[in-house]
């Protein structure tokens, strides 16, 4: 068997197959469903390692499918893509085994981890891509894979998070879709190549190609929730927990994000955009998120809709680093496409696991809940001072990075957008901290559950954990070899062509 | 097994199998189920030998009778009638199918002979080269259609029906009035003849706004569409399906080879306004499609907003914007019969269409509405399905030729789409509870449904293999890139 | 020595700290703090001088012990030690003590800062020890040492961004940022101007000087003495270590910064022995004292930056400079432990007024935006779109479209229609045809 034809199609199927399969089972069969979540995404990071080795070693893998003359649809590992496909699998692992312990006893749980499959497919699918039609089919995919997870709850709230989510996506959708022709129809091809396919077009389509990337940005940012496309994230808190930290650590922010970085550097190539005066504006627009979200945070008393701006000001900071055109910045901006994917999701699991153990929605609720779920509110902390950027924990080095490379690039107000960003992140954070620790408990929590003598299940303690420590292990070994950080280098080494 | 594929004359085969079908089911009753069924079955398997014939030899034409034109009347088979005859095999084994599990035995009777008659004026259209021919055909597919609809019971059925028959008969007189100037001005019936003959005169002009506004009429485009809601409405589910899938895109298809192959020179602003109806269509469609409170007058209203799609090619006249008309016929009529089937289901069940209680029936029909999602998304036009490459190809022919507000309908009308469908959608995802009268549907009607739904997508995946199949005989003229 | 031997001594001094800081483990042992501070007892007394390179850790850290940094491992060693017999109460043991954890967090912080070779790691450790000192201040039960700890968080976020900022400039100038090599780098490079104001101010902020120095007495006024010298050895002494550290002294001179420095430390001595002793409470002296002490400190600095020579000759007795005042210190509050304060003070009522003022602008700040922020921008467009979509679905539009339906489906308006359309095409045509005939 060619395995450099099949392994990618095996990635995708892995996911696929199993979930087709959940669709099928009824509510009951639930060690069936259990077993068939758990063992897919094990087999999913089983064989995303065996490409990850079989590329070190200079295996080629890439599956093609002719969609149309011309065009086809493309699956491709390369340094890049492997970045983000690891990131969506191994947190794609945590988070079935929090949702499993999350979701005990509600209704609908085939439909529920059968769309759940087909979300991580669609981003796999997204990660692996190896031309701009493949990433729209899959961004189009991930969007009517997520509606049913947002509005699986079924109340009326969900169902009108699910319909603005809808209206913004899919117009989003459209603009791609828009963009995206018109490129091959100048360009004749959608291929993502190393230093971008447009360079060397004509200089009287230069405005045009100029139109086209506002047309990208703002189809693509309509995920990766800029300033102002980024309406729809507050509300799609309305999903339970695991879907809101699906989506906004691992699948639908991030593939937003991803296709920016793809549209830069495998486009138009980090070069030409500068040449073409893009990446100004595009860091512009990332500042403005970036603080915009950030006061947004500050005024918030939900904790879920807390950390959704705070996801919106922080998916911010990747732009930023693939806009202040240096390669330095760039190590910066991806090394932060997965410290806040860890991060956040973190964060999520420890909202969802107060909100399921203990009825709590709001800041205002949370007194003194550090004494009754410690694990919980420790997993929090560490993730909330990664958001801050304390060392050693991962968000510093992102941090470190955007900045020395802002420096470089002569671009030194953005350094003033991170200072101000990381207070605003202290004020917004370590409030909650306060008030979990160092405050008196109430008498009686909103809605208690309990389990024994442990703070929560397993199956929802276990999760934050695992990826707390993940932060900490990424920031402290950062200089590791194998780790995060040579492979940025890696990457941006090759795609800038340095 | 090559000499059988060779030898046989598929292109008759393919007119007769189904009239001996329907005769037989007329004269035996008892059995016009299984004989249905298994013509259709054959029907299928002939299209497959036909293409298998044209891919080895290339573009096939019979003479009837050993006359050949301008005596005689040809018969044609190239890439274009090819994917026609293929669809309407492929769709009307999914109707077959589902008929025998939908109708009772007494309308079953009346059924069968009708819709296997139909059958057979549509592959005899597709297969016709002569224009009036290819009016006998429109008038026996019409009136087969307005005996289809009068099927079900009640008066509003009837005045529909009559009022289908009308529009039907209004549309062939102006056809057949076009197709005497054109015989009169120049002396053949046949249309590769008339291809070499054609000279611009105002009698040959009159003859075009003649036969186009008649096809007009019948293909339901803008304003021409009020009948096919109403129609809609009251047919039985099958026959639905077959009107919006198959009988509207039969008058369009001859529009097309008339345009291709005789009116070539014709100006542009006459395609301008046909693609301005096609955009009015789009958007009027669209609108009133969410305004709808029934769910078959939804899907209705959808068929007449996806049609006005198929007229963006007229004004941009390049081979990109052909095939992805065409390939937009072929995901509509495979999607939409899926929809109407999936709807009959919801009907079967509840007892009633109502869009705001669906809530209470959809739970129980899981497979329908994943049938209706996945047609769904190719009405949207979202990967990976067929509309999506259709919608693909006319957006690159938009931007290519510069006229690029083609492309802004496009996008404008599949935005409108995504709101009626996920309106029907949305309701799968309440916490209603599942009505507890809801009637058993048979499991052979969803997973027709199903099926075709699925086909659509493989539509959108492998689309390769049809597009190449169009191109043979180059209908769409050779030369012309992209 | 052995390598292995003093790697894993160093490891162990920053570690066990660390590892005693899970409840799970302290809860078992008597004593903890004074368990986890043995290994770095032991390096005090070790004569030699000790480095390992980390390059995995961080961005490629180390630990290392010298000369002058064993000086501030012994007053550490010391005043943790005697902090914990005051504060840890050691016979009750399984009782949870939240105090512990903190403690033994902080510990570790400031012991790994002393021995951090490179600027990195000096940041990581402070910041874990700055967090953990704030997090004693809030766990005490008065008012007063929880607002100390919110205005010296609120100072301490400002001052880890300006160092931070300076770290990254220091890294543009020099890939290595140990600190054997930074004095010299900085010294000849371009922007050491930037660098040092970034730092200067940065510190100023830290260590609690004129016009920043509030929270230090806010503290000493209700907190126990113990924890008010922990204050003083935690936050404030490993803030003149790192200035020491940070600043390029004995290479370069810096006239402006160093003049600088020299008045902000006079002043800080003037406004306390002017202002400070005046209102002070017997239990705020050691804080002022100390505030005093680091005021001088600060003008030795100040000197030495303005003049290297006189650093290179002086500069080794700052160390040695610390640990005697840290000593007596030390000896002070230990006696004022060990007599028992007969009728407390009466509790100052002047309240720091700026710190109030500055919270209750941030809370109506905070809330503000909450009220608005329903009706902010995007909020205002969602809420207009939703109105007009009900208002026009409502009236007119349905109404036009319901309309032209029912008129489109009257046979009259129908067939005439069709008419027309036929009448247009065929003259369309015509006139298309014509320019070509």
């Amino acid at each position: 068997m060619n395995w450099g034809m099949a392994l990618p199609l095996m990635v995708l199927g892995s996911s696929l197959i199993p979930g087709l399969m959940i669709f099928f089972l009824s509510e009951e069969h639930v060690v069936a469903r259990t077993t068939l979540n758990l063992a897919s995404a094990i087999l999913k990071i089983v064989l995303i390692g065996g490409m990850f080795w079989g590329m070190l070693h200079g295996y080629h893998y890439e599956s093609r499918l002719a969609l149309l003359p011309g065009l086809d649809l493309v699956l491709r590992a390369g340094p890049l893509s492997m970045l983000f496909v690891l990131l969506s699998a191994g947190l794609w692992l945590v988070t079935t085994v929090y949702a499993i312990g999350y979701l005990e006893g509600s209704p609908y749980r085939s439909r529920f981890f059968g769309f759940f499959s087909l979300c991580v497919t669609a981003t796999v699918g997204i990660a692996l891509a190896g031309n701009l039609m493949t990433f729209l089919v899959f961004y189009e995919l991930l969007t009517l894979c997520t509606y049913p997870l947002i509005v699986h709850r079924g109340t009326e709230v969900a169902r009108k998070a699910g319909r603005t989510y809808l209206i913004y996506t899919i117009s989003g959708g459209a603009l791609l879709l828009l963009s995206t022709v018109w490129l091959y129809t100048l360009a004749g091809t959608l291929e993502f190549t190393e230093r971008g396919f447009l360079s060397g077009l004509d200089t009287s389509v230069h405005p045009t190609l100029m139109l086209i990337f506002a047309l990208l940005i703002a189809g693509l940012g309509v995920k990766a929730a800029l300033f102002p496309l980024h309406g729809w994230l507050p509300l799609a808190m309305v999903a339970p927990a695991p879907v809101s930290a699906l989506l906004h650590a691992v699948a639908v922010v991030k593939a937003g994000a991803f296709g920016i970085v793809r549209v830069v550097y495998d486009v138009y190539g980090i070069e030409f955009a500068t040449d073409l005066g893009l990446t100004f504006p595009l860091a512009i627009l990332a500042a403005v998120t970036i603080i915009y979200g950030s006061l947004r945070a500050l005024f918030q008393d939900e904790l879920k809709r807390r950390l959704a701006f705070s996801t919106v000001s922080q998916v911010s900071y990747i732009v930023l680093g693939i806009a202040v055109a240096g390669p330095v910045a760039t190590i910066g901006g991806l090394i932060h496409l997965v410290h806040q994917g860890v991060q956040k999701i973190t964060l999520f699991f420890c909202a969802g696991n107060l909100a399921e153990t203990l009825g709590i929605h709001n800041i205002s609720e949370m007194n003194g809940v550090g004494r009754r779920m410690p694990w919980t509110m420790s997993a929090f902390t560490i993730g909330a001072f990664g958001m801050i950027g304390a060392p050693p924990l991962a968000g510093f080095f992102s941090k470190w990075y955007l900045g020395r490379g802002a420096l470089d690039a002569g671009q030194d107000w953005v350094i003033l957008i991170l200072s101000g960003s990381s207070i605003l992140n202290a004020a917004y954070f370590l409030p909650i901290l306060y008030i979990a620790w160092f405050k008196k408990p109430p008498e009686r929590w909103p809605a208690e559950r309990t389990f024994g003598r442990r703070e929560t299940a397993w199956a929802l303690l276990l999760p934050p954990v695992v990826t707390a420590i993940m932060t900490l292990l990424l920031g402290l070994l950062a200089s590791a070899p194998f780790g995060l950080l040579e492979w940025a280098r890696l990457i941006v080494s090759r795609g800038a062509g340095q | 097994m090559e000499l059988i594929l060779e030898g046989v004359p598929w292109i008759v085969v393919l007119i007769i199998l189904p009239l001996t079908g329907g005769m037989a089911c007329f004269l035996f009753p008892k059995i016009s189920k299984s004989l249905g069924l298994l013509t259709s079955l054959a029907v299928v398997a002939c299209v497959w030998g036909l293409g298998w014939q044209l891919i080895e030899e290339g573009a096939q034409r019979y003479a009837i009778g050993g006359w050949g034109a301008p005596l005689g009347i040809d018969l044609y088979a190239d890439g274009l009638s090819l994917v026609m005859l293929a669809v309407a095999a492929l769709v009307g084994l999914g109707i077959s199918v589902y008929s025998s599990a939908y109708f009772s035995r007494d309308k079953a009777n009346h059924f069968w002979p009708l819709w296997l008659f139909l059958c057979g004026a549509l592959n005899a259209l597709f297969l016709s080269s002569d224009i009036f021919n290819l009016y006998v055909t429109l008038e026996l597919l019409g009136l087969t259609a307005v005996a289809l609809v009068a099927l079900a019971d009640g008066a509003q059925a009837l005045i529909s029906a009559m009022r289908y028959l009308l529009v039907n008969l209004m549309g062939s007189l102006f056809y057949l009035l076009g197709v005497a100037f054109l015989y009169h001005s120049l002396g053949s019936l046949d249309i590769a003849i008339l291809a070499q003959r054609a000279q611009p005169s105002p009698a040959m002009w009159a003859a075009v706004g003649l036969i186009s506004t008649g096809l007009l009429l019948k293909t339901a485009l803008f304003p021409m569409h009020f009948w096919l809601p109403a129609a809609h409405a009251c047919a039985p589910t099958p026959v639905s399906a077959v009107l919006s899938a198959l009988v509207v895109k039969a008058s369009f298809y001859i529009l097309l080879r008339m345009w291709l192959e005789i009116f070539p020179m014709v100006g542009s602003s006459f395609a301008q306004l046909m693609g301005g109806l096609g955009a009015a269509a789009v958007l009027w469609g669209g609108v009133q499609a969410l305004r709808q409170t029934r769910l078959k007058m939804l899907i209705a209203y959808s068929t007449v907003s996806q049609l006005g799609y198929l007229f963006l090619a007229f004004p941009l006249g390049m081979s990109v914007a052909w095939r992805g008309a065409l390939y937009m016929l072929l995901s509509h009529a495979v999607a939409k019969a899926a929809m109407f089937m999936a709807a009959g289901n919801i009907l079967a069940a509840g007892g009633d269409d109502r869009i705001a209680d669906l809530s209470s029936i959809t739970q129980r029909l899981p497979l329908t509405l994943t049938a209706f999602s996945l047609a769904g998304m190719s009405i949207m036009g979202l990967p990976p399905s067929g509309g999506f490459i259709a919608k693909w190809l006319l957006l690159e022919a938009s931007i290519q030729s510069g006229q690029w507000w083609w492309g802004v309908i496009l996008l404008l009308g599949g935005l409108l789409a995504a709101v009626y469908v996920f309106k029907v959608v949305g309701h799968v995802f309440t916490q209603a509870e599942p009505k507890l009268e809801a009637r058993a549907v048979p499991a052979r009607m969803e997973w027709t449904a199903l099926v075709l739904a699925l086909v659509v997508i493989f539509l959108g995946l492998f689309a390769s293999w049809p597009l190449a199949i169009m191109e043979i005989g180059s209908p769409f003229g050779e030369g012309d890139s992209g | 020595m052995n390598v292995i031997v003093s790697a894993s001594l160093l490891i162990s001094a920053l570690g066990l700290p660390l590892l005693l800081a899970l409840p799970a483990l302290h809860r078992r042992l008597p004593w903890p703090v004074h368990i986890a501070l043995l290994p770095a007892l032991a390096l005090v007394f070790i004569p030699v001088d000790l480095a390992i390179e980390l390059p995995w850790f961080l961005l490629g850290t180390g630990l290392g012990l010298e000369a002058g940094s064993r000086w501030w491992l012994a007053i550490s060693v010391m005043v943790w030690g005697v902090a914990a017999t005051f504060l840890l109460a050691p016979d009750r043991r399984d009782v949870y003590h939240p105090q512990t954890s903190l403690f033994l967090l902080s510990l570790a912080g400031q012991v790994g800062a002393v021995l951090a070779t490179d600027m990195v790691g000096f940041f990581a450790f402070t910041t874990l020890m700055g967090y953990a000192c704030i997090g004693l201040l809030f766990a005490d039960a008065d008012e007063t040492t929880r607002r100390a700890g919110r205005v010296y968080l609120v100072l301490m976020i400002f001052a880890d961004i300006l160092l931070f900022e300076a770290m990254v400039m220091a890294a543009a100038i020099t890939e290595d940022l140990g600190f054997e090599m930074l004095a010299h780098a900085v010294s000849l490079s371009k922007s050491s101007a930037l660098y040092l104001s970034l730092v200067i101010v940065g510190f100023i902020f830290k260590l609690g000087l004129w016009p920043l120095h509030m929270w230090l007495p806010l503290a000493y006024v209700s907190a126990r003495p113990a924890t008010a010298l922990l204050l003083w050895v935690g936050p404030v002494a490993t803030g003149l270590l790192g200035a020491v550290r940070w600043l390029p002294l004995g290479e370069m001179a810096a006239p402006l910064p160093g003049i600088l420095l020299l008045a902000v430390g006079a002043v800080t001595i003037l406004y306390v022995m002017l202002f400070g002793f005046v209102q002070a409470q017997r239990k705020q002296l050691p804080a002022y004292i100390a505030i005093i002490v680091t005021g001088s400190f600060v003008m030795g600095l100040g000197a030495g930056l303005s003049d290297p020579a006189l650093w290179n000759r002086y500069g080794d007795s700052a160390p040695i400079f610390i640990f005697t005042v840290g000593l007596g210190l030390a000896i002070m509050i230990v006696s004022f432990e060990l007599s028992v304060v007969k009728g407390e003070a009466s509790g100052s009522k002047r309240t720091d007024w700026t710190a109030l003022k500055v919270e209750r602008w941030f809370e109506a700040f905070v809330d503000w935006g909450r009220r608005t922020g329903v009706g902010t921008l995007p909020g205002l467009r969602d809420s207009w779109l939703a109105r007009w979509d009900r208002l026009w679905k409502k009236c007119v539009w349905q109404k036009a479209f319901g309309a032209g339906e029912y008129f489109l489906q009257r046979w009259s308006f129908a067939v005439t229609l069709f008419l027309l359309l036929v009448i247009v095409t065929v003259v369309l045509l015509l006139l298309d045809a014509s320019p070509v005939q």
